[in-house]
């Protein structure tokens, strides 16, 4: 046993126990994110159940089983429900019904007695919709400009809808977005000549003639996208609830239809992918519960590229000093605990001070100078995608800071000497050859930050994310990147719809979906960084000294 | 002195008395140097002349200051802390230690290679011409032919001169201490500190550095520094003895390793304790 | 041996191979110094057995010779000796060789031994024994001085060939007398020339090993100098 300690292999076990731990849990987190959010978008099979309540009255249910779990049946004491003597548990579904135009809840809960039957028919039918979520039922009629027409015509008809749709997107996003933007533009300028006092009769005709002008555009533009409007909304489908009614469901309304009973493999594979396709693409819908993140992974991505931007030449900056310039006193010593200390403050600290200086005055500051036209509504002074980006980098500072650091003491003075040998002085040693060698290890800083960064959203929350934009940062109007405004983020919206959202339970896979989705981002953001990385070290491999 | 006439004189070169050397065959002149490190005084009024045209050694035991009076040549030590100087090293009649020396200027006259070979991380090419670049030159056709000529000088054009743009880092020991010799050689300086060049290397690598110092002094002074008294004895005309800070004995190479005046140099030279 | 200096290298293994070299010089010294001895012995008193003693032990010095000689070819290849080292090893590799020709010389002497002589001519080989004990002296001196490497030795003992040179001189005029007088005897007389020659030729090759002695303790070459410049050294 003695020799046996003394071997070391209990060390080895050990550490080895550590890493696998660290593996299984990372495995598990991603397993358990994927499998919950992933399942969201698999076509799940629509029951019909035939129930027979505790009155003896029976009904009809149609729609997906989304959970199940047991209770204990004296939870169910007080109710009139007559129970089997002797059971102890009850076990019961949660239904997600839909057709929230007609009951008040989408999901309902059956207990497992009071279901007589459960079947899936093949013609029972999903429809998402733009607007009160998804339809569970059967098609009674598809009326095709006011006439009957068959089933078969369905697929057609959805196509021409969808065709529309994306003229009508197109048209209101671009054509009349870019319209209102100008009349806005213009309405600021004449608005800054009034403020500097040279607005003159001649300028002020001018604006509103070119005010006019775009106003015609306007109508032209608008007259069009009434004229779409009115051809998407030819068409109706007639369905019938699990409760016999009826009910219209114009096509403008519908995203998308399945008949999930009636798929194979093959086709709910198609569905899935194309699902996810229209969750990374998609705008969100009802509130943040449906439809796409879209926006929210352009404002992460954009954000941390900001903040990548503004944070790596502020910290290799200062590495290069406090490494190459600063004394060896007591002072730079100081300075270096602070870098390190700064590492520790809570993020949220972070949010209060880049609201409290960055978006109060700073931006408020530069409204004054710059933006007077603008006020009292403000530019720069309220939290935005610019302002999110440089309290980041102030949070990830130090990180930067201290891989750069330890990368340019890891290069050999060797290196140093052999150029300043030649002549070369401090910075064009520094720059031709320090700063290249060492720049794996900026790189590794900046991997470093971008992980903490995409993460971190406490902060963000005060100083520029919101949850819902109406525009994002980067858009085809001059100047194309709008620093000022707000936006949305993945970290931001996994808590807006998993806490904030009217339908909590309904939201829930979206979350994990989303928190898939961060961390697919964060990893491809490191990913990229460390594949550059890679590429540096193997440009810069020093000796094996 | 007896009158000794050798029928076969055994070195066709003339022979320089060092304490009387005229003014041109001078490259160095070293006087009174004296290093402290805070408080510890690493050198002791050095005074010696360095001619132009040769090869000089400085041998010595560890520690003894034969690196610190190296570096002294091309003002290195100026990196170090708490280094104080006194004296003077004159090139070209001024001194180098002048407020108004532009060190970056000096070093482009004084090359210096060190004892581990040190090529940048770069290509074979752009290491060559590091110095010109650094000087402003980036005139393709000019850099071509120095970064040629410096290899061809250095002995090492015919290994590399097929693989110009691949990685310096991709060599042996002994051509990377080559090319770092060539990347010091491209920038024409006037003398070229070595200091231990081929402590890193093996011997056969040692012996092409050692022919490469031999073809070097047809064109520069060269000083070197060098733990291996047979490779001082093989390579130098001149040879310092170097013990605790002084200068023991500075006199021709062969005087040197054959009847040295000093007992510390004998015992030194003849591995014995001091 | 303070002049030597062997020891204090701090490789003691070179230390051990230059003292196993020096050694060695010295059982060599010996034993041509008593081959020389053994030599004039045999002649003086006509020793047939010990002049036939004599012929057999020269083959001992060859054998010394080549072996000294290649333990000072393996010094200089192993330890690559400088400045005093050097030159020890330099003066030891001449010196054997001029110890090797003196064995051969006392070689010589041997073989006038094994001449027969007349009673009359005795006398001549009185005169030999003479010259020889002289010699013998001196390259007993020459012997002492290296083994002490002893500089003030070897620049007397380099001076005291002159009195072996005027010694031979003085034989040589009497040789010729007897032979002008006695034309018969020429040929033994011949080869008493011949031993006193080769007595003649050991001055001279102990003369070669005091310069090799003092090259050694000053570094300076001393050949084809003057008796006076030595003495400034």
């Amino acid at each position: 046993m003695n020799t046996w300690f003394k071997s070391g292999s209990p060390w080895v076990w050990l550490s080895a126990g550590g890493v696998s731990i660290s593996l299984i849990s990372v495995i598990g987190l991603l397993a358990l994110i994927a499998s919950n959010g992933l399942s969201y978008f698999w076509p799940s099979p629509i029951y019909q159940f035939d129930l027979k309540d505790e009155l003896g009255n029976n009904s009809v249910v149609i729609g997906e089983i989304y959970d199940r779990e047991t209770i204990p049946a004296a939870q169910l004491a007080h109710t009139d429900i007559v129970l089997v003597p002797g059971v102890e548990t009850v076990e019961r579904l949660l239904i997600k019904t839909g057709n929230r135009e007609l009951v008040s809840l989408d999901f309902r809960w059956l207990l497992v007695p009071q279901i007589i039957e459960m079947t899936t028919p093949e013609d029972l039918v999903v429809i998402e919709r733009r607007t009160n979520g998804n339809f569970y039922g059967r098609i009674d009629k598809v009326i095709q400009a006011g006439e009957e027409v068959s089933l078969a015509q369905l697929p057609e008809l959805l196509e021409r809808v969808n065709g529309f749709q994306a003229d009508i997107d197109a048209l209101q996003k671009e054509n009349i977005g870019a319209i209102n933007y100008q009349l806005e533009r213009q309405r600021l300028k004449e608005r800054k000549h009034a403020l500097d006092n040279t607005l003159t009769t001649q300028l002020s005709q001018q604006f509103a003639a070119e005010n006019s002008q775009l106003e015609q555009d306007y109508q032209v533009l608008e007259k069009q996208l009434l004229a779409l409007r009115e051809e998407r909304a030819r068409d109706q489908l007639v369905v019938i609830a699990m409760d016999g009614q009826k009910l219209t469901i114009n096509f403008e309304q519908i995203l998308n239809l399945h008949f999930n009973n009636q798929m194979g493999t093959f086709a709910k594979i198609g569905v899935f992918l194309s699902q996810i396709g229209g969750f990374v693409s998609d705008d969100p819908r009802e509130a943040n519960t449906e439809g796409g993140v879209f926006p929210a992974i352009f404002g992460t991505v954009l954000m941390v590229l900001l903040m990548t931007v503004i944070v790596s030449p502020f910290g290799v900056v200062a590495a290069i000093y406090l490494h190459e310039y600063a004394g060896k006193n007591a002072l730079t010593k100081l300075l270096r605990i602070a870098v390190i200390n700064l590492a520790g403050v809570p993020s949220i600290v972070y949010g209060v001070f880049g609201l409290g200086f960055f978006v109060y005055m700073l931006g408020g500051s530069l409204d004054q100078l710059f933006y007077p036209e603008t006020l009292p509504s403000p530019t720069f002074g309220t939290p935005g995608v610019l302002w999110s980006a440089i309290t980041l980098a102030i949070l990830t500072l130090p990180v930067v800071i201290v891989s750069t650091e330890e990368g340019l003491s890891r290069i050999p003075s060797s290196m140093r000497l052999g150029s300043l040998a030649l002549g070369a002085t401090k910075i064009e040693t520094l720059w031709r050859i320090i700063l290249p060698i060492a720049s794996p290890a900026i790189m590794t800083g900046i991997i470093l930050a971008i992980a903490r960064a995409a993460g971190e959203v406490a902060p963000l929350m005060l100083v520029g994310v919101v949850k819902m934009a109406p525009n994002l940062p980067l858009d085809g109007n001059f100047p194309f990147l709008h620093l000022d405004r707000k936006f949305m983020h993945l970290g931001f919206h996994i808590y807006d719809v998993g806490f904030q959202s009217p339908n909590v339970e309904a939201a829930r896979p979206l979350v994990y979906a989303t928190a898939l989705l961060l961390v697919t981002i964060i990893v491809s953001l490191n990913m990229t960084a460390v594949s550059i990385r890679n590429k540096l070290r193997e440009k810069y491999k020093m000796l094996e000294h | 002195m007896i009158t000794v006439t050798p029928r076969v004189q055994p070195d066709s070169q003339p022979i320089i008395d060092l304490n009387n050397l005229s003014p041109d065959q001078v490259a160095l002149n070293i006087n009174k140097l004296n290093l402290y490190y805070a408080e510890k005084q690493a050198l002791q009024d050095i005074t010696m002349s360095i001619p132009k045209g040769q090869v000089t050694a400085f041998i010595g035991p560890s520690g003894c200051g034969k690196s610190t009076l190296l570096r002294c040549i091309n003002r290195m030590n100026d990196l170090v802390d708490h280094c104080r100087i006194e004296g003077e090293i004159n090139l070209h009649g001024e001194n180098i230690y002048n407020k108004n020396v532009d060190v970056a200027q000096l070093r482009r006259k004084v090359g210096m290679v060190f004892q581990r070979p040190n090529p940048f991380p770069k290509t074979i090419y752009e290491n060559v011409v590091y110095g010109l670049r650094i000087m402003g030159e980036n005139n393709r056709r000019v850099l071509d032919v120095a970064a040629e000529k410096a290899l061809r000088s250095a002995a090492l054009w015919n290994e590399v001169k097929d693989r110009l743009n691949e990685s310096a880092l991709g060599l042996s020991g002994g051509q990377q201490q080559r090319l770092v010799i060539a990347r010091a050689i491209a920038i024409q300086p006037e003398v070229l500190l070595l200091d231990e060049p081929t402590s890193a290397l093996d011997p056969i690598s040692t012996l092409v550095i050692e022919e490469l110092i031999n073809d070097l002094k047809k064109k520069f002074t060269v000083v070197i520094v060098t733990h291996n008294m047979q490779q001082a004895a093989r390579v130098s005309d001149q040879t310092a003895f170097m013990y605790m800070g002084e200068l023991i004995e500075y006199s021709d190479t062969n005087t040197l390793f054959t009847t040295p005046v000093k007992k510390k140099t004998e015992d030194y030279i003849t591995g014995r304790y001091g | 041996m303070d002049n030597v200096n062997v020891g204090r290298h701090i490789s003691g293994q070179f230390n051990e191979d230059l003292e196993r070299v020096i050694n060695h010089v010295m059982q060599m010294g010996g034993l041509v110094s008593k081959q020389v001895s053994d030599a004039l012995q045999a002649v003086s008193e006509t020793d047939e057995a010990l002049a036939k003693h004599v012929l057999s032990q020269d083959y001992h010095i060859n054998n010394f010779e080549v072996s000294i000689d290649d333990e000072c070819t393996r010094i200089i290849a192993k330890r690559q000796p400088a400045a005093g080292d050097l030159r020890l090893i330099m003066a030891i590799v001449k010196t054997i060789t001029d110890l090797e020709r003196i064995g051969d010389e006392a070689e010589k002497i041997a073989n006038v031994a094994l001449e027969s002589f007349s009673s009359k001519q005795k006398d001549l080989l009185l005169n030999l024994d003479n010259l020889g004990r002289l010699v013998l002296d001196v390259l007993q001196k020459t012997l002492d001085a290296f083994t002490r490497m002893d500089f003030d030795a070897a620049i007397k003992t380099h001076g005291a060939d002159a009195k072996i040179d005027r010694e031979y001189e003085a034989l040589m005029r009497q040789l010729m007398t007897y032979m002008m007088e006695d034309p018969r005897s020429i040929p033994q007389i011949m080869s008493v020339i011949w031993s006193a020659r080769a007595l003649e030729r050991i001055g001279d090759r102990c003369q070669n090993i005091c310069e090799y002695i003092i090259y050694f303790v000053k570094g300076k070459v001393v050949r084809h100098t003057t008796a006076e410049d030595m003495k400034k050294l």
